[in-house]
């Protein structure tokens, strides 16, 4: 397949040119730009970008805080993208084992994707309100507990995971479908008659059979972990509560949004975003390393 | 011919060329275009900013004042600073009282005393004092607050308490509280967001400034306060509801919204919250079919009631804009902070009417004497000494600052103790100004 | 009466109880109840006011329409919507084109770079414009784009999910078809035309779904650089609704969130066969 179809110099540039010219003006110029910055102890309020080297660097990793920042990022990502993909996972393949209303289940379980991430938040936020909110009210009656989610640093920790998870859920759970879905039939109809999943007959055909959707959904969810869950984070928790040397839930990305944008230390900012890239960077060389070799995914 | 959709490049060429042209006769120009950044997205405030802006363009054909919601306070400043970096500024903007240093830091506004010659006597002192900067006037006063308490009159009868005073000092509150505690199973006494805006307003209201030199009015901080006996006072207080089981709060920080559910959902005896809150807890208590009672800040036993720091937000003039522009922005701030403008925005919002010829109207027409819980609110801020303390601490990592005191709220209602607590956040805060001086060097 | 009854045919299984089937479906509607009851809270508490919104109570009040009033006025909800709307159809088309463009030079030519190029598309999805903001405006300024809609379409015309999802596509379509193609003298262009695109119908649908989405939900960018209500978009306008200092009333707020996401549904339900059968990613053909 690797044999190259159409015979042309100029002509593959020609079709790439449109996207080269946006990414190069508004994302790697704006990234070398960035990069410049992140030398700087440049101030968006006084203007000043005074040269200072590594200075930004240094400081950030010989603080404690960030230290433990990026690892509660790691733990995060990490539960977002296993949990998140196990349940989508699990509820796509329900979804399309059923005989009737698949269609339905669809939709219902891709809908919430549609709620922008600020007001998602916004709702959680009503719904785990510890004194008045829907959850503990009910908890409450039944259980007779109320636990305090927003300032205990495990509960805390936890509400922002399952909000991530939930967020995305949709989006996954199409993903999965549709893999499914493009099975071939004799190996769908093995498992349907076969029964369950969770068997060798899942782990040892269908998963692998699956890989590549889900080497692509470890990344999607990976950037998604890492930058969209923001809106997230600064509704329900604000980086709270206080843990460590820290918050519990105080991310890169809400870090970054903090220093960089409403403390309008635009330099330090910068730095932390060359932190996390190259962070994001080495995560991904390591998963297409390990893919590489896994996962049939063509060249 | 003035289609909003006009782009603001030619916009602005056009009111360069205006502004050059030395016989620019009225008949042939465009209006002026006065862009004006604030931040109320929703109706009520909104809709009083839209229709002054129309009324003020109707009495001024050559002058158009357009009104833009801009996010939030700190989106606003920091898209108005982009802006006026690349050469466009808006020619007004609403900053917020922590901004204020770090707006007059930006170099991107001009002080609003700087042009025209106005008597700016008739604004209420303790307000213009916090925007007053090494005795200029930097910026017009317009949407200011302070926190009082709040009180479900029904609740505190329910309790077997007088309704008729409310408590003015932690130990009157507390001593409240372990009554309502007792009496009332199914409600906590007290809630107020986790916020140091309420640090901050407990520190003037005992004389004492949260940073040095002044509240960094004389010079440039250098140091704050946090370990003062008047912030460990502070501390305790909060110790002492959340020890004796008399708070309730939602557990995120800084969270007024959440604490006001609580409250109006009758969870909560009292409540601190800003004046600017007192429309939604009128309407709130209506609905709840609950009697709303609105009391002083209750402050530290023993101590005077030295006042409050003013809260909320300010109007700024951009630098780098033609005169005239500036002008217009000028007219137009003080036109819609006028008399009858602030008696209308006081009794639409529940901020304070910012003029004192507003607050003399208000008496005459018996508003102030009236039961109407707006003069609670009032009568503090009258009453406030001014002081550095009550004018206000100024240095430009006050933000920075607020969500480390926040931090340290925290930690004294996990258990820590107060010494520590308020040891450590004035080391922190201290490197925050530190730094943020650093940065300044040139 | 006796003519009404009808024989069952004897091949038909009779009536059984396929439990496995009812377990799945019970499952199915709890996990559903779950994924979607914030959306529904959503609706319920856009239709009630005041202190009830923030508390527990899940009953239908009567406010809804008040509060879209409300929310359709001081957000100037229509307006923005318009706005969102071009942006967001705008954004999607051209994301779909280039990615095409862009997949079909890498599945079809071989040059030089071929694979540093693709990696640097890739890679692209390690920036998100959030950390870029500042320099990015400085970019979108200097080109006097502010106030247009360009400033909030043209840098997001590029996507790496878009070049990737189609390069799988591509590379799943027989190669032989385009063999033929070259034989039959067409080129490339034509082929992608006449033989990629009408065989890639579920790919684009569904990349146009989720391209959408995202548009429709930009905030932060268009905030700092759309300065005037004309061009301003839907987002900004919800958050300011919900970030006006103290008092806000979030039934309001919910209001307009509800009626903010309906067309994002309307094209999820229409191109939902296409959503879920798009990503080919699985088969090895």
């Amino acid at each position: 397949m690797d044999t190259p179809v159409f015979k042309g110099r100029l002509f593959p540039w020609l079709l790439l040119l449109p996207s080269l010219m946006v990414l190069a003006v508004f994302l790697y110029y704006p990234a070398v730009q960035t990069l410049r910055l992140s030398a700087t102890a440049s101030n968006l309020i006084t203007g000043n970008a005074r040269f200072v080297g590594w200075e930004n660097f240094t400081d950030l990793l010989r603080d404690p805080s960030y230290v433990q920042s990026a690892a509660l990022t790691l733990l995060f990502c990490a539960l977002v993208v296993s949990l998140g993909l196990l349940v989508s996972l699990s509820l796509a393949l329900l979804a399309s084992s059923v005989r009737r209303g698949a269609r339905w289940y669809r939709l219902a379980l891709i809908y919430p994707y549609a709620l922008s991430p600020a007001i998602a938040a916004t709702l959680w936020l009503f719904l785990f309100n510890p004194e008045v909110g829907m959850v503990n009210t009910v908890l409450g009656d039944l259980l007779g507990i109320r636990p305090r989610w927003l300032d205990t640093p495990g509960l805390a920790f936890g509400l922002v995971v399952m909000a991530a998870v939930w967020k995305n859920v949709g989006y996954n759970v199409a993903f999965y479908i549709a893999a499914i879905q493009n099975l071939p039939k004799d190996v769908l109809e093995a498992a349907r008659i076969d029964g369950a999943w969770g068997s060798r007959m899942f782990w040892r055909i269908l998963f692998p059979l699956l890989s590549p959707m889900t080497f692509f959904l470890v990344f999607a969810n990976l950037t998604y972990a890492l930058f969209e869950s923001f809106a997230l984070v600064d509704i329900l928790t604000k980086g709270g509560p206080v843990m460590g040397s820290g918050g519990a839930t105080r991310f890169l990305m809400f870090r970054l949004y903090t220093d960089g944008i409403e403390n309008y230390k635009t330099g330090f900012g910068a730095a932390q975003a060359v932190l996390m890239f190259l962070g994001v960077a080495l995560i991904t060389l390591a998963q297409f390393r390990f893919a590489g070799r896994r996962v049939q995914y063509g060249a | 011919m003035n289609r909003p959709t006009l782009n603001r490049p030619t916009l602005n060429r056009l009111t360069l060329a205006l502004a050059l042209s030395c016989y620019a006769s009225s008949a042939l120009a465009e209006p002026l275009t006065v862009e004006f950044w604030h931040i109320f997205g929703d109706a009520k405030r909104k809709g009083f900013i839209d229709q002054k802006a129309a009324e003020f363009n109707a009495k001024n054909p050559d002058i158009k004042v357009v009104p833009v919601v801009k996010g939030n306070y700190s989106e606003n400043l920091q898209a108005a600073i982009l802006a006026s970096r690349q050469g466009q500024p808006p020619a007004l903007v609403q900053v917020f009282d922590v901004g204020t240093q770090l707006a007059a830091d930006s170099g991107v506004f001009q002080p609003v005393g700087n042009v025209e010659k106005t008597d700016y006597g008739d604004y209420l002192k303790p307000v213009l004092d916090y925007y007053t900067l090494q005795g200029k006037i930097n910026s017009l006063p317009f949407n200011s607050s302070s926190p009082v308490l709040y009180a479900n009159r029904d609740l505190i009868k329910k309790a077997g308490l007088n309704d008729g005073a409310l408590p003015a000092t932690y130990g009157a509150l507390l001593r409240s509280c372990a009554k309502i505690k007792a009496a009332l199973p199914d409600a906590k006494c007290i809630t107020f967001g986790a916020s140091s805006w309420f640090v901050e307003q407990w520190m003037a209201e005992q004389g004492t400034t949260l940073v040095n030199n002044g509240n960094g009015r004389a010079a440039r901080a250098t140091e704050s306060n946090l370990d003062s006996p008047a912030a460990k006072n502070i501390f305790s207080f909060i110790k002492k509801l959340n020890d004796g089981g008399f708070y309730s709060f939602t557990g995120k920080l800084d969270d007024g919204a959440g604490s006001a559910a609580i409250f109006t959902a009758q969870k909560s005896v009292f409540l601190i919250s800003s004046t600017a809150d007192l429309g939604n807890q009128l309407d709130a208590a209506k609905q709840g079919s609950y009697r709303l009672g609105v009391g002083l800040l209750p402050i530290q036993d023993g101590s005077a009631r030295n006042g409050v720091v003013i809260g909320g937000a300010s109007l700024w003039i951009a630098k780098g804009i033609p005169d005239n522009v500036a002008d217009a922005a000028r007219t137009f701030a003080l036109f819609m902070t006028n008399t009858a403008n602030m008696k209308e925005w006081h009794k639409l919002t529940g901020y304070y009417p910012v003029r004192k010829s507003s607050v003399s109207e208000l008496r005459k027409e018996g508003w102030l004497d009236s039961a109407a819980p707006q003069t609670v609110a009032f009568r503090q801020l009258l009453n406030t000494k001014a002081s550095p303390a009550t004018a206000g601490a100024l240095f430009g990592g006050l933000l920075p600052a607020r969500q480390i005191i926040q931090e340290g709220l925290q930690k004294v209602l996990q258990g820590q103790d107060v010494d520590s607590v308020t040891r450590d956040t004035k080391a922190q805060v201290d490197k925050v100004i530190s730094d943020y001086n650093k940065s300044l060097g040139k | 009466m006796a003519l009404k009854v009808r024989v069952r045919p004897a091949t038909r299984p009779t009536l059984r109880v396929d439990w496995t089937e009812v377990g799945k479906h019970s499952l199915l509607l709890l996990a559903c109840l779950i994924v979607v009851f914030p959306l529904l809270a959503a609706v319920i508490k856009g239709t009630q006011t005041g202190a009830m919104v923030s508390g527990a109570s899940l009953k239908v009040a009567g406010f809804f329409w008040s509060n879209l009033r409300e929310a359709w006025v001081s957000a100037n909800l229509g307006v923005y919507m318009r706005n969102s709307l071009i942006v967001a159809v705008c954004v999607t088309l051209g994301k779909t084109a280039l990615s095409l463009l862009a997949a079909a030079a890498f599945v079809y030519f071989r040059f030089p770079l071929r694979g540093a190029l693709f990696a640097l598309v890739l890679f692209s999805l390690m920036l998100p414009s959030e950390i870029l903001i500042v320099a990015l405006f400085d970019v979108v300024t200097r080109l006097h784009w502010t106030n247009t809609y360009a400033a909030v379409i043209v840098p997001f015309l590029a996507s790496a999910t878009g070049v990737f999802l189609f390069r799988q596509q591509f590379m799943q379509i027989p190669s032989s078809l385009a063999e033929a193609a070259r034989m039959d003298g067409a080129g490339p262009l034509r082929y992608l035309w006449h033989v990629l695109i009408p065989l890639s119908g579920n790919t684009i649908g569904a990349m146009a779904v989720i391209q959408f989405v995202s548009a429709w939900d930009q905030y932060l960018w268009p905030l700092v650089i759309i300065r005037d209500e004309a061009h301003q978009v839907v987002q900004v306008g919800l958050k300011g609704l919900s970030s006006a200092a103290e008092g806000q009333n979030w039934g309001v707020v919910m209001a307009g969130a509800v009626v903010s996401i309906v067309p994002p549904l309307i094209v999820f339900t229409a191109l939902q066969e296409q959503f879920s059968k798009g990503f080919a990613l699985g088969g090895e053909k």
